[in-house]
Formats: C-alpha cells, sequence, structure tokens
C-alpha cells in the first residue's frame, strides 16, 4: 500500500467542506431515523475527521466553518486588489526615479528587482499558510519582471518584439504552478494568448502587432488552450482547467462574434455579408457543442460560456432582423419567450446528462 | 511543497530571469559592437523634445521623438508638417508594394480594391534621409507657394483672404527653413544590405525598420494607384541616455514646440537596426535660447 500523498490547499479545503456536508448529511438521517451511526461509529469517524481537520488548519489554514469562508473571500478579495496594487506602486516607483541613475545602475536595479522579488515570494511561500501573502509577492514578482523587460527595451530602443512574452508566460506559468495561483495562470494564459496569434500573423507575413486585426489568427490558441487540461492532468490544480477552457472558449467565441458583425477582418477574402452570415451560424453550432460537451463532461465553466455566447449571438440577431420593424413590446416578448424556450431546453439536457439513481454525482 | 522542490523553483525562476536579461542585453550589445550601420548629426528640428504638457508628469526619463516625412504631393501647399509619423509616399508605387510582399490588386473593379487595400501591415526596412533633394523640394515648393500667395496679395490689396494665405504662406516657409525635419523617407525594401548597397552614404541615409500598409492614390481623372502608408516600428522615441540628460533636460520647455538648432545629437544605428544616441552638444540655435551654463546646460 502506497503512503497517501499530501494533498495541494484545494483538495484539502474540499475535503473539509466535504466533512461538513457529510456531518449535516448524517444529522439529517440520523433524525428520519434512516441511519444512526453507533457510539464506537461516531467516536471513530468524528475522531478520524477532527484529526484532519486540524492537520488541515495546520498545513494550509483552511476554512473551518462558513464564517471562516465568508472572511476568506474577503481576504481573497483583499489580497487581489493588494497584489494589483503592489505592482503598480513599483512601476510607478521606478518611472518616478529611474532618470537619476546611469545606465550601469538602472539595468542593475531592473534585474536585481525581479531576483529580489521572486526570492521574497519562494521565502513568503514557505511560510503563508493561506496563500493571500505569496499571491502579494508573487504578482510583485511577475510585475518587476515585466517592467525589467520592457525598460531594458526602452533604455535601449530595443525592437518590440513579441518573444518577450515567451519569458514572461514562463514566469506566470512557474509562480502560478509553485504556489497555486490563478491570477498567475490567467497572466500566464493572456501571455500565450498573444504570443501565438502573433506568431500565426507573421506566418502570413504580417507584422505581429498587427495580428490582432485578423480574428482568426486567435483559433488555434484556443483550440490549443482547451485541449490542454486534457493533455495534463491539474488534479492538484483543482482551478486550473477550467480557467484554460475559459480562455479557450473566449479566444473562439469572441473572433467569432466580432467577423459575425465584421466581415471584413476575416482572412477569407469573401464578401462581408457571407463571411457574417457564415461565422453567425458557426457561433450558434460551436455555443450548441460547447453547451452539450460541457454538460456531458461535467464543465460547469463550459456550459456556462456556452450559453453566454449563444444568448449573445441569438439576441445580436434578434435586434439585427427585428429591433426597427417591430414594436418594441413585441420585440421584448419574443426575447423573453426565447429565454424560456432556453430554460426548457437547459432543464431537458440537464435530464438527459443525469446520472443513473444510485451512481451519485461526482 | 518540500524544500528541495522549493529549491529547484527558485533555481529554475532566477534561470529564466538571468537567461531572458542576458539574451535582452546580448542583444543589445550585439547591436553596438561593429562598426555602426548609419551615424547621422542631426538636430532638434530631426529629434524634438517631448512636449512638456504630453510627459507622463512622473516619468524621470527622456526620450526624444524622431521626426520623419515623406514627399507626398497630396499633403497639400500648407501641410509640409512640423513632425510626421506617416504618410504616403510619392515613389511607393505598385511595383514596389509587390517587392515588400504585398499582393498586387486589380485596383479597377470593388472587389480587386479591397482585396488589395485589406492586406495589413508588414515590416519593411525604411532609407531615411538627412536633407537631401526630397527635402530640397519641400524647400522650393514652400518658396514658391510663398512667393506665389504674396504676389496674389499685392495684387488684391486690402483683401483680408489674400494677405491670410500670404501669411500662412510665409509663416510654413519659416517653418520649411527653419524648424520642420529635414529628414525624409526616400526608399523600403526588405535586405538591408541591397538598401545599402544602393545608399551608401552612411551620413546621410538612415536605415530603420518601419510597417507598410497598402493604400490606394486616387486622384480624380487618373487610374487609380497602388501605394502604400509608411509608419514607423514603435513609438519613434529614441532614449535619452543620463550622461546626454543634462543639456536636453534644460532645453525642455524652453520655448516650445522647439524644432529649432539648439542641440545636435549623434544618432547610430547598429546592426539590428536599433539607434542609441552617442553623443549631443549645444547647435548654432542655442544662441537664441536662454544662456547656457558652463556645462552647456540652459538656464
Amino acid at each position: 500500500m502506497t503512503e497517501p500523498t499530501l494533498p495541494s490547499r484545494p483538495e484539502a479545503q474540499q475535503r473539509v467542506d466535504d466533512i461538513h456536508t457529510f456531518r449535516n448529511e448524517l444529522a439529517r438521517l440520523a433524525d428520519e431515523g434512516v441511519l444512526r451511526l453507533d457510539a464506537t461509529q461516531q467516536a471513530a469517524v468524528g475522531k478520524h475527521h477532527e484529526r484532519l481537520l486540524a492537520e488541515f488548519a495546520a498545513l494550509f489554514d483552511v476554512d473551518r466553518d462558513s464564517r471562516a469562508k465568508q472572511l476568506s473571500l474577503g481576504m481573497r478579495v483583499a489580497s487581489f486588489l493588494g497584489a494589483l496594487a503592489l505592482a503598480a506602486s513599483v512601476f510607478f516607483l521606478f518611472y518616478q526615479f529611474w532618470g537619476h541613475f546611469g545606465e550601469t545602475a538602472q539595468v542593475a536595479i531592473l534585474i536585481a528587482s525581479p531576483l529580489a522579488a521572486f526570492a521574497l515570494t519562494m521565502f513568503i511561500q514557505g511560510r503563508d499558510a493561506t496563500g493571500y501573502f505569496t499571491k502579494l509577492a508573487a504578482l510583485v514578482a511577475f510585475a518587476c519582471f515585466v517592467l525589467n523587460i520592457a525598460m531594458l527595451g526602452q533604455i535601449f530602443n530595443i525592437t518590440p518584439s513579441d518573444r518577450a512574452l515567451l519569458p514572461w508566460a514562463a514566469m506566470a506559468f512557474l509562480l502560478a504552478y509553485t504556489c497555486d495561483l490563478r491570477l498567475l495562470l490567467a497572466a500566464g494564459i493572456c501571455c500565450v494568448i498573444a504570443w501565438v496569434q502573433a506568431r500565426v500573423g507573421t506566418w502570413n507575413g504580417i507584422y505581429w502587432l498587427h495580428a490582432g486585426e485578423r480574428p482568426e489568427n486567435f483559433f488555434p490558441v484556443a483550440a490549443l488552450l482547451f485541449v490542454f487540461p486534457l493533455l495534463v492532468g491539474h488534479r492538484r490544480f483543482p482551478g486550473f482547467a477550467p480557467l484554460y477552457r475559459i480562455f479557450g472558449l473566449l479566444c473562439l467565441f469572441i473572433p467569432m462574434l466580432i467577423l459575425s458583425h465584421w466581415g471584413r477582418a476575416s482572412h477569407l477574402d469573401l464578401d462581408a455579408d457571407q463571411v457574417e452570415g457564415g461565422y453567425q451560424v458557426a457561433g450558434f453550432v460551436a455555443a450548441a457543442l460547447a453547451i452539450w460537451l460541457g454538460a456531458r463532461r461535467g464543465w460547469p465553466e463550459t456550459v456556462n460560456i456556452g450559453i453566454v455566447f449563444f444568448v449573445i449571438f441569438l439576441y445580436t440577431k434578434f435586434y439585427q432582423w427585428w429591433w426597427e420593424i417591430m414594436p418594441k413590446y413585441l420585440f421584448f416578448l419574443v426575447v423573453g419567450l426565447t429565454a424560456v424556450l432556453i430554460l426548457l431546453i437547459l432543464r431537458r439536457l440537464r435530464r438527459t446528462f443525469r446520472p443513473p439513481t444510485g451512481e451519485g454525482a461526482p | 511543497m518540500n524544500n528541495l522542490t522549493r529549491s529547484h523553483t527558485l533555481a529554475i525562476g532566477i534561470a529564466l530571469i538571468a537567461l531572458t536579461n542576458a539574451v535582452a542585453l546580448g542583444g543589445v550589445w550585439w547591436n553596438r559592437s561593429a562598426t555602426p550601420e548609419s551615424a547621422l548629426t542631426l538636430s532638434e528640428r530631426e529629434l524634438g523634445l517631448p512636449w512638456r504638457s504630453l510627459r507622463f508628469a512622473e516619468e524621470s526619463g527622456l526620450s526624444l521623438n524622431l521626426n520623419w516625412r515623406v514627399g507626398d504631393r497630396e499633403a497639400g501647399e500648407f501641410v509640409s508638417g512640423y513632425t510626421f509619423s506617416g504618410g504616403t509616399p510619392e515613389w511607393l508605387d505598385a511595383a514596389h508594394m509587390v517587392a515588400l510582399g504585398f499582393a498586387p490588386g486589380d485596383l479597377d473593379s470593388d472587389r480587386g480594391r479591397r482585396s488589395y487595400t485589406r492586406q495589413l501591415p508588414r515590416e519593411a526596412i525604411l532609407v531615411i534621409e538627412l536633407g537631401g533633394p526630397t527635402w530640397q523640394r519641400a524647400l522650393a515648393r514652400a518658396r514658391e507657394n510663398a512667393g506665389r500667395h504674396a504676389a496674389a496679395a499685392a495684387a488684391n490689396a486690402g483683401s483680408k483672404q489674400f494677405a491670410d494665405r500670404a501669411r500662412q504662406a510665409r509663416d510654413e516657409l519659416a517653418r520649411e527653413e527653419g524648424s520642420n525635419s529635414r529628414l525624409f523617407v526616400i526608399d523600403a525594401g526588405l535586405d538591408a544590405r541591397q538598401l545599402r548597397e544602393k545608399y551608401p552614404d552612411r551620413h546621410r541615409f538612415l536605415l530603420l525598420r518601419g510597417t507598410v500598409r497598402p493604400a490606394v492614390r486616387d486622384r480624380g481623372g487618373t487610374a487609380p494607384q497602388a501605394t502604400g502608408y509608411v509608419s514607423r516600428i514603435g513609438s519613434g522615441r529614441i532614449h535619452v541616455p543620463y550622461a546626454q540628460r543634462g543639456l536636453l533636460e534644460s532645453a525642455r520647455g524652453v520655448g516650445e514646440p522647439g524644432g529649432r538648432d539648439r542641440f545636435t545629437v549623434e544618432l547610430l544605428v547598429g546592426q539590428r537596426l536599433e539607434p542609441w544616441i552617442a553623443d549631443a552638444r549645444p547647435g548654432s540655435g542655442a544662441a537664441d535660447a536662454p544662456p547656457a551654463n558652463h556645462s552647456g546646460e540652459f538656464r
């Protein structure tokens, strides 16, 4: 039998939540006379759970009850805002004083600041069970590194290049996976999105800063991001796989939405109306597929994004077709009835994918 | 995460930061290591100080704007410009655009014209000439305009409209003679070596990276012609090293908008076509400026 591996913080928090759910349901079952554990079993389960809770609290400072959970949410918000503010502070601090130093000192400061911030992040991470202070330090380290490369470019008049996005992405991913930070993961994914779409554009000869003017350049990175969590397991990072899928779907649907209204931006050298019509159909199909796939695989974020974009595609079409010609009461009635229809379809879909009785939800 | 893993992460992070900086600084060293690709002495006309009101108040650094222009007959007689950052030069024709990688289009049909203009910008190497024939033509044109409008005003004495035009043309001539940039983009290509062979004078022709976007020149009465809109890559700003800051910093905000000859700057461009300022000295127009102190700074 192998030694159980130490869970990550989100896994520990999930276990704590499961323990509370179990206790509540056990109490209800006892009240309803369905199941009552004998004293020995109760003591054994209670002792085991208390040991686990104490262990997780010591290791990860998890939320042991709902009140602690509410406070944690506030701390997460404060930590996020503080991290952004500290990163901005570093940026403005350098801008305020960098002109007073010679180039050698400037370069030394620029290199030393991400090194120091990164080392500080690692130091804090070893001592910060909550992860909030680690997040602050990690974002500052990332901001210092971005500033480092951007300012070197400015000081030495280096030609702007999309290649700078790669080390930034690498740093963001390193911090995200080391410190279990979704904010940094989002930053890394944004760098990857910018780099891949720029590369796709330059393969067609486009100057990289203009590659975004062809929204189709985002489709390859959309596929890459959506498939990545299927290829690489993220069991120890529970929030990471949904984040990849969210960004992947946004890279698919936002360009589709743009192209469905502005066909001239397409790579396809066709009549703009044809391109727009094609992408409107493609948008509906892709949104429906996302809803179906999300429901089938149990990916709530995929379902939600699919629904949001299906509704956006539908309502923008309604607006184009009927806003001018319909009385407003009739237009909004149609919109409302459509919402009811969508609800009915989703309810049916939910029944279709409901697990068989006795299997239980994952 | 145990200590060993954290140590590994720390090592990877430090290596990433060090390697990235080494690549960036290595590129800078390589750019500046050989004989400069171009070496021009420019005045405040070509390298303008940023307007005080347009600067980010808390930024302590200083960059100069590289002001360059294109020879464009369609610009109009009163629009030769103090600082330009793009335009459709007269020499940029269909053959040039094809050489830059753009697909030619049938400009006589709407579809062909649309296909041509919807192509996105491509990178090109721009040849920028200092005080050459293109600038001489712009100067001659400004003189001719001033003379023509002065004669018209004299022939229509008492007409405010003619007097205003004459004054406008005179002001334009004064700007062309004294403050407008003399840098003109005169050619573009993809191969820096070939362009340098064609324009061998490194003290007169500057090679810099830019972008070109397809455009159509449509003059009434003639068939539409393929051309391109030229713009510089990046912000077009050149950082002033700390050693040269004193002279330029003191001139900043004095007598805006500037564009005179209060200082001259030696601008070098390296192997990667990335420029840097090697030296800055008080210029011939420094006498017009407030007095300078012993280090050449304007007080």
